[in-house]
């Protein structure tokens, strides 16, 4: 991905937002930020270190980004420590746990001169966690970035992570529900999108047609849409049981159901299963499985569609409803985890509880074009106000500014003219 | 209260803008009335100012409804109406000193308390957890010398700047005022008509960017 700068940004978040943050930085200029995570490619984090970075330079941050390096066991290991903290019961022995100190010194050793010497370390997620222990002579402030729902975590697991995680000097969750009891402040930093990204851009319309015609989709009903990946807690079942109650009564839409990952996982596969059976007698239901870097047919099928669904049974932050609400879409979203705090019953969408209820909300909706269309306006501006990567760059200036001043209910930072000393 | 002191000595108001980090209150949540009441008594005080006055500056929906949190949570999560609307009128500026709206709050409640026939709860996942924010306020660089320098300069502050010296100002401000207001009146030739204006604005019921409108409506009808 291109590196973009924050003046990209500008016009969309609006100028003032912007010079906001330039504001704030200013008080951390030359600032040695190092984000430390298990992955350059691939998954959730990297994506959010990959807009990050150059942005936090660009505000004139001194900020890099190392990796762990491992083997597969090591990574077995770590991978058993993510399960876990997401509420999995798993097995965790003395052995895996060797494994994992052995292989995170050997981590430790190449990485010390430069996290003992930084001024923030920010650690995310359980996989680098220990390093702390093993950098005594740290000079800066350490915090771990939990990006795991840890609302209900294995109890050996939870142990084991509290006991590395403990000596911060602060952690940050992604909602105030994940948090976990820790003897440090426990800030909330909530997921954000990349508007310039090819999930989220604006895309013309020519494009759109294109995506629907590619998937035998037509454009001359309204289509419903719901993306995630084949998973029973995303409740396809009970999306299309709505879109039949819907179409029962002759009202007459598309269904889409768009999502990846379903190969390598059994359990998606068997969901998938299981939603194609149900779709099979109905032409105007649409089941796609999709590769993982897909983002511009997403970004099409979520611009094209009438409304979003995402009628999940449980939820982490539910990005995919922040998506769709970006996309000028009223959301109809089950009403669990972060969902809730996206949708907002007759200004971005609905919350529903059963598939009858997301069957009312759609028809009524559906029959109010001028409802639909005031919803997404607000739906869209709600994430420009909240939902931006810019917002979660400012929470981040925010806390850093916050610990580097001895964290107090009220910090100044009016230190302008001296930041380069503090920090240099 | 420095800026403030040093706006009166100077003349000049410093624009200022701030930025919030949310932590956790360090407290279980409470899943009834009952057990909220226990969790008010016993949170830190940030914890109040946090529901009832930074609603409007953190990164969440400006809900119309109810402008603080433990109404908006009477209404949606407990059903409770009554208790709903009694917090909901509550005015967090009004009182002078936070403790006062806590002895307020747990009045409220245990009022409440008293009326009802028996304990709704809600389920665990959906209990009211007490948050605090910590502030971090920043130089912007602007400075105004005279009252037209309002007009000139506020289309250009953030909303978050307009939280800090408008309604984060009566925290800090002797008589419990803005610091437009606090500046203005220490002037040479203090518009006063302006200032009459300023203290007339109910800005209960207005998000931030329905505030700066409302500010900037104000100063071009008296200035």
């Amino acid at each position: 991905m291109k590196s973009r700068n924050l003046n990209d940004y500008e016009e969309i978040a609006g100028e003032i937002v912007v010079s906001q943050l330039r504001q704030l930085a200013a008080n951390l200029k030359g600032a040695r930020v190092v984000h430390v995570n298990s992955t350059r490619v691939g998954g959730g984090v990297a994506e959010i270190l990959d807009w990050m970075l150059p942005l936090m330079n660009d505000l004139g941050l001194n900020a890099s980004w190392e990796v762990i390096d491992g083997y597969d066991m090591f990574f077995d290991v770590t991978k058993t420590f993510h399960n876990g903290m997401q509420g999995s019961s798993v097995e965790l022995t003395q052995k895996m746990i060797k494994i994992y100190e052995k292989n995170i010194e050997k981590n430790a050793d190449r990485l010390r001169p430069v996290l003992e010497e930084a001024d923030f370390v920010i650690i995310h997620d359980p996989q680098p966690a220990a390093l702390l222990d093993l950098c005594p002579e740290r000079k800066g402030k350490w915090v771990w970035r939990c990006h795991i729902d840890t609302s209900r975590p294995d109890r050996k697991v939870w142990k084991y992570i509290k006991s590395k995680v403990e000596g911060y000097d602060g952690s940050i969750f992604s909602m105030k529900s994940f948090a976990r009891p820790l003897p440090h402040p426990q800030f909330i930093v909530a997921p954000s999108i990349d508007p310039l990204s090819p999930k989220n851009c604006d895309i013309d319309e020519k494009e759109i047609k294109k995506v629907f015609s590619k998937y035998g989709i037509p454009n001359d009903r309204p289509v419903l849409t719901q993306i995630s990946r084949f998973d029973m807690f995303k409740d396809p079942l009970g999306v299309i049981k709505a879109f039949k109650t819907l179409t029962e009564n002759n009202f007459q839409a598309e269904l889409v159901l768009a999502g990846g990952g379903a190969t390598d996982d059994p359990e998606g596969e068997k969901v998938l299963r299981e939603v194609k059976a149900a779709a099979q007698e109905n032409p105007h239901i649409h089941v796609l499985l999709l590769p993982s870097d897909a983002h511009r047919t997403i970004n099409a099928l979520q611009r094209g569609s009438a409304l979003i669904i995402q009628k999940s049974l449980q939820e982490g932050f539910g990005l995919t409803v922040t998506e769709g609400l970006w996309k000028e879409k009223p959301v109809i979203g089950g009403n669990v985890g972060g969902i809730r705090l996206q949708i907002h019953n007759y200004y971005t969408g609905f919350l529903v509880e059963t598939p009858e209820g997301a069957a009312l909300r759609i028809r009524e909706l559906l029959h109010d074009p001028a409802k639909l269309k005031r919803m997404g306006k607000v739906a869209k501006q709600f994430v420009r106000e909240n939902f931006l990567l810019t917002r979660h760059l400012r929470e981040y200036l925010t806390f850093m500014l916050g610990l580097g001043r001895g964290l107090t209910n009220y910090v100044l930072a009016e230190c302008r003219e001296h930041c380069d000393e503090n920090f240099q | 209260m420095a800026k403030s002191t040093n706006a009166k000595k100077n003349q000049v108001f410093a624009v200022k803008d701030c930025a919030i980090i949310t932590q956790t209150g360090g407290l279980d949540s409470a899943i009834n009335l009952r057990e909220l009441k226990e969790r008010i008594i016993l949170c830190p005080i940030q914890c109040l100012y946090f529901h009832f006055c930074e609603t409007l500056i953190r990164p969440t929906f400006d809900n119309p409804e109810f402008r603080n949190d433990l109404a908006l949570w009477a209404s949606t999560h407990l059903r409770d109406g009554v208790l709903a609307e009694k917090l909901g009128i509550i005015n967090p500026y009004g009182f002078a000193d936070l403790e006062k709206l806590r002895e307020k709050v747990i009045e409220i409640i245990e009022d409440r308390l008293s009326e009802l026939q028996s304990l709704p709860s809600v389920p665990r996942g959906e209990g009211f957890i007490l948050m605090r924010a910590a502030t971090v306020v920043f130089d912007t660089g602007v400075k105004m010398t005279s009252p037209e320098d309002i007009r000139k300069y506020l289309p250009d502050m953030s909303n978050s700047s307009i939280y800090y010296h408008f309604l984060e100002a009566r925290r800090r401000t002797p008589d419990r005022t803005d610091d437009f207001t606090f500046w203005l009146q220490f002037l040479k030739n203090k518009p006063q008509p302006l200032i009459d204006a300023f203290s007339q604005i109910d800005f209960s019921f207005l998000n931030l960017s329905e505030l700066k409108q409302e500010l900037i409506k104000t100063v071009d009808k008296y200035l």
